[in-house]
Order: C-alpha cells, then structure tokens, then sequence
C-alpha cells in the first residue's frame, strides 16, 4: 500500500482522529488552515444542521414530502465538500448529504425549490426531496434504490481515467449500502482498473433501524478495501480536520493517477432515518443523548475558541443570520409556484417520440 | 474503413453489427465498449472480434462478471461524456442489472430535469433457437418496452443490424437493442442506403388479404409462411416492426385498415407480452376496417424447455403461422 504524506494509517483498529473530544490538535503535521478557513469549516457545519432541522420544520408543516436527517454527520460532509474540486471532479452523493449539499455551492434557493418541488427547481420538480443535483457542479442526482449509484460512479472514474485529465469522483452512502451487490459490483470494477475515485462510507451504524452487527460481521467497512485492492481507512467521522486532511490527500492521489480508496467515517445520525421512521423503538434516548457529546460542532466549537476564533455570542449572531436565509430562500421557492402540468412529458426522452406527444396533447386538452 | 466497399456484399448479421461499431468507433472517439470478454476473446458471439486489436484496452474494455458493474459503469461513463455500448451476454442476464436499467438509465434525464442524458447502447441478445434453456433462451422485449425512458431496437436483417446500430450509438438516450441468436450466421445482401429509420416498422412483404406483424427472429418465418400461403393464392402482408419503442403504430393501422385481417407473431410469452400491446393499438385504429377479430401467435407461457422438439413447439413456427392465417380468412 502506498503511504500518504500525512502517513494516516491504513486499516486502522480505531477510528483515526486529529482533533481530541477537548478541541486539541492531536497530529503531529502543521495546521495548514487559515483562520479564515477554519471559522468558515465551522459556518458551513452550522449552517448544515440549521437546515437539516428546517427541512424537518417544512416536513411538520406538511410542506415536504420527505427528507432524511443528517444531522450529526455534518463534519463528515463538508470535509468532503471542501476537499472536492467543484466542476473538476465528479460527485455521486447519496440522500443524507444535507450538508454536503450546501456546501458544494448549489444555490440555497434551489435547494429549497428541489425540497418543495416548485417551479424553481433545476431538476424541474421531478426527483424525490432530499435527491439534490447540479449539473454545473458535476452532482448527480442521488438514487432511491441504496447503492445503485455506485456502479455509475464507477463508471463515471473509469471515463475520467480514460480521459485522463486530472479528475477524481467522489461517492458518498451509508454504511447500509456496503451489504449491496451493486456496491460490491462498482467498487470491485473501479478497483480491478485502478479508477480515480473515493468511496465514502458514512457509517451511523443503522440501516434504517438494523444495527451495524447485524449487517456485517467485519469491524467496520473500511475493512473491505483489502479485498478490492485499495487503501481503506477508519476515521472519526466527528472530526472535520481528520476527514478533510485525509480526502484532500485521497483526492490528490486519484487524480494523479494513483488509484482509489475507501474510507469510512464513523458518524451518528441524530434523527430518524426518515420522518416516517419511529427511532425510539430500536434505541435509547441515553445513547442520542452521550453521542450528542461528542457532536462535531461542539468540538469544532472548543477546537476554535482555543484559537480565539469561536464565541457563544457570534455564535447566535451567525444561527440567526442563517435562519433568514433560509426564510428567504423558501419565500423565493415558493413564490413560484408548483411545477406546471406542461412540464410531464418533457426530458422522458432528448426529443419527445410520437407516442408521448400524443398522451400529452390528450392530457392537456382534457 | 470505407463502408461503402460493403455495399451490394452478402455479409451476415453478425458482420453487418461489427461494422457498425467498427464504422461509428473511427468516426466518434466518446465511443467505447464494455462487457464480458468483449475485448481479447471477442465477444461470446464474436460480435466484437477484431476491435479490441484495432482500438485499445482503453476503448474495448474487458470487465468482470457482473452485469449490474457492466451496465452501471456504462451509465455513469455516459453521464459523464462518453458513449459506451455495454454488451450483455444475454437479455435473460439483465434480471442481475434491471435496478440499472430500469431505475438508473431509463429514469436520469427525467429525475434530472433534462440537464443531462445516459447515451448508452445496451447491445445484448435473446430468443430461441440453441436449447440453451429457461435462462438463456427469453424473450423479454416487453420489460423493457414496459419501463418509459428506454428504446427498444430489435433488428431482423443484415441492413437493419446495421442501419439501427448506427443511428443508436448517436442517440442521446439509452438504447436496449436485443439481437437474435439464431440470426446471428443469417446472409443478406447489405444495403442500408435502403434501411427505413429508427421508430419505422418496413413493410417485409407487401399483400393485400392479411397483415401479418412481427419482428426479430419470427419474422424469417412469418415470410417462409407467406411464400407458402402464396401458392395457396393466399396474399399476405408482413409489417417488420424493428423497433418496439418508438412503436410504429400507423404502418400497422393503416397496413390493418387496407386488409381487415391481422395476426401478431412474437416469440415472448403471450400472456401481457408485446403482442399485447400491438393488438390494442391495430384495433383502437383499425376497428372500422376489421373483418375478423385479431389474432395472436406467441410464445408459450412457460419457460424454453432444453429437449429440441420441446424448443421447437414453444415459439411460433412456419406452420403454426400457416394454420393461422387459415383460421382467420376460413381458407
């Protein structure tokens, strides 16, 4: 295996951290982070949580249909999302990248306009809530069926490997998604071709509501990159800096050529897995409550007022900001209004074939 | 290559499918292809044979077993620039690959809002013929013409093996073109200049008493069964769909209307099968002009059996075709 230039350690017993649970810099390399940089790490972190729990406001409100709860698991995104070159390198997210989405710069409004499906919507009011996609950014729409996007993805590194220009692919999933043949298939393939890409598990340790002993029997899915021939590294999905300094390096390394790489990031997921899943019958409010502890903006929070750069009074300044922005952004998505029944038969096909042109004047002249 | 060499040649449908992805790959480098032991070996039905030699490990990429890893990879190629042709050893396999096919390419461009498309060709091949058994002698056109954002190509002739490739591999959404495997040594002579485009069913045979519609492998005995029902002084028309997705609905109607009298052969199962579909539409169009009810030749509803007269009895053959026109016009 190749050794990166952090020297993180491969297929590590414990999850690999750089920040302690107080806040410390633990690794033994030079922060290499700005200010600037760091405050904002912590703004998009905050923002993500912000609007994981407006989304569950909008779903109260039985203005969304659906959404999946991210929070806690915001250190691991936006690591991710500041380690990718947006436009450069391709994104395969999954439902639960809340605050990865908002991260990757899809404007705040489209995200909102794709939540409440209004006309707003890039994707034209078409995908599921929480199925965020930019065609600008390279992000494709994320798939309903767990792990049916990791054979594109994939596909999509083998294309970038072919044109060999320095491009990386990204996929996120949970760890659920690992028990799929279509992973299996993807990461297989990818491996077999040395592809440009980083598989990205998010291990909350719950398929829905089936506990992680119950879906593999191996320590954790890191593991499983022996068998694929890649890398595979075990990290505190709760700590920003680890996950961001390891994807930077895993990214730099596949698009010089130097193949793929799994990596899971241990996380926990606050909410249920959907609004229609009941979480309180297969946990314990103790175990919300001590996972909460260790919640990833608490220690960002610590890690960046030992530098002077975090205060609880900016702090409620910034949620109060945030949550303007987010009134506005679902004002303006909704002042357009739902999208129009003109729109149905559009982009089933490039060009609408003859069949569809009449279900369509039938429909329309109804 | 100049394919225009080829041209007035009797070539077989498995030559006229080599030049077509020989042809397109030189004219358009986003062109690759994937699939199982496509590249070195050739193809299983060497259909492929010659091209990896020609373009590369980089554009005739030898994958492993796994359908879903085949056609999922093709996907998120196409999403990302490239054109593949996934080649799927044999259309029952596509139950590995379904959630790919019909979740994944048929749906993106809509989930997407039409940003961007999955120009892929997904070649594989199916139907009778090699008691080969329940798993590797289906027809199963109908799943694919079930799922919205799928054409469906199905070609019968040298010319349209050709013709229909071609013009798939510069679509910009997922083609799933199903060849037959007992086609594949057919002879014409080849002329696309002649080939009708993609979405036209070809009028096989013209006549004037019955239209018969099929497509595919049961069309060579659909025109081996009107050459005999000619020297009965029976003239029957026979329409070759080609394509199931477009579906060519007013060349059958207006070919029904001029008649009166159809009958549908397809070698899929006949219950909820494509013949299905064809016989809803011939009589929502032709309804004032039929004379007989319409009638359908399909396959058994069972799965192929491996014992050869078995084979033989569970898709429509020559004289089953005969009977039936027979049946309809009381003759």
């Amino acid at each position: 295996m190749i050794k990166d230039k952090y020297n993180f350690e491969v297929f590590s017993k414990k999850p690999i951290k750089l920040m302690s649970d107080s806040g410390e810099w633990l690794a033994d390399f030079e922060l290499d982070l700005s200010d600037k940089q760091l405050k904002e790490f912590y703004y998009d972190m905050l923002f993500g949580r912000l609007l994981d729990e407006r989304f569950g406001q909008l779903h109260r409100l039985g203005k969304v249909s659906f959404y999946a709860p991210s929070s806690g698991h915001e250190a691991a995104q936006i690591a991710i999302a500041k380690a990718i070159d947006w436009g450069n390198d391709w994104v395969f997210p999954y439902y639960r990248d809340n605050a990865l989405l908002y991260s990757s710069g899809v404007p705040i409004k489209d995200i909102m306009a794709q939540m409440l499906g209004t006309r707003l919507d890039p994707a034209k009011a078409r995908q599921m809530p929480s199925h965020p996609s930019s065609k600008k950014l390279n992000m494709f729409t994320a798939a309903s069926g767990i792990a049916s996007h990791i054979p594109a993805a994939a596909g999509a590194a083998i294309a970038a490997k072919i044109r060999n220009k320095g491009e990386a692919v990204i996929t996120t999933s949970g760890e659920g998604a690992t028990s799929e043949g279509d992973y299996h298939a993807g990461i297989n393939f990818a491996g077999a071709q040395g592809a440009p890409i980083v598989f990205i598990v998010q291990n909350n340790g719950l398929a829905i509501s089936v506990p992680y002993h119950k879906q593999s029997a191996a320590e954790n899915t890191s593991l499983k990159a022996h068998a694929y021939g890649m890398p595979g590294y075990y990290l505190d999905g709760m700590d920003i800096l680890a996950c961001y300094y390891l994807m930077k390096d895993l990214l730099e390394r596949a698009r010089a050529g130097l193949g793929p790489a799994l990596v899971e990031m241990k996380v926990y997921r606050y909410g249920p897995h959907s609004p229609a899943d009941d979480d309180m019958r297969y946990r314990s409010k103790e175990e919300v409550d001590a996972w909460r502890k260790k919640d990833p903006l608490l220690r960002m929070q610590k890690f960046l007022a030992k530098r002077k750069l975090w205060t609880k009074k900016q702090d409620i300044k910034m949620r109060e900001e945030i949550e303007l922005i987010l009134d506005k952004a679902i004002n303006e998505a909704e002042a357009e209004g739902f999208a129009p029944l003109e729109w149905m038969f559009d982009d089933v096909f490039k060009d609408k074939p003859a069949h569809l042109l009449e279900q369509q004047k039938m429909l329309l002249e109804d | 290559m100049n394919i225009t060499e080829y041209y007035g040649q009797t070539i077989t449908y498995r030559e006229a499918l080599r030049l077509a992805l020989d042809e397109a790959m030189e004219q358009d480098e986003r062109i690759i292809i994937l699939g199982e032991e496509v590249g070195r070996y050739g193809g299983a039905y060497a259909v492929s044979q010659g091209l990896y030699e020609k373009y590369g490990a980089g554009r005739v990429l030898d994958t492993p077993i796994s359908e879903a890893a085949i056609i999922g990879t093709a996907i998120g190629a196409a999403m990302t620039g490239l054109r593949p042709v996934a080649e799927l050893m044999y259309v029952d396999f596509a139950g590995i690959a379904m959630d790919q096919i019909a979740n994944q390419a048929a749906k993106i461009r809509y989930m997407f809002g039409g940003q961007i498309g999955v120009p892929m060709v997904l070649r594989t091949q199916g139907g009778p013929g090699r008691s080969a058994g329940a798993q590797h002698s289906q027809s199963l056109e109908a799943w694919f013409m079930h799922t919205a954002g799928l054409f469906v190509a199905m070609p019968a002739t040298v010319s349209d093996a050709y013709q229909l490739l071609k013009e798939a591999l510069q679509f910009d959404d997922p083609v799933i073109f199903i060849e037959h495997k007992g086609l594949y040594t057919s002879k014409g002579i080849f002329e696309p200049g002649t080939a009708l485009p993609f979405g036209k069913a070809a009028i096989a045979r013209e006549g004037s008493e019955l239209t018969i519609i099929t497509y595919s492998g049961a069309l060579r005995h659909c025109l081996a069964a009107a050459e005999e029902l000619d020297k009965l002084a029976i003239d029957v028309e026979v329409i070759d769909l080609r394509t199931l997705n477009p579906l060519d609905v007013d060349t059958f109607v207006e070919s029904v209307s001029k008649t009166g009298h159809a009958l549908i052969v397809t070698e899929d199962s006949l219950t909820a099968g494509v013949s299905a579909e064809i016989s809803a539409r011939a009589q929502e169009g032709a309804f004032d002009f039929l004379e007989e009810p319409i009638m359908r030749l399909s396959g058994e509803d069972i799965p192929i059996p491996v014992a050869p007269e078995l084979e033989l009895a569970a898709t429509p053959k020559k004289a089953d075709i005969i009977k039936a026109v027979r049946k309809i016009l009381r003759r």
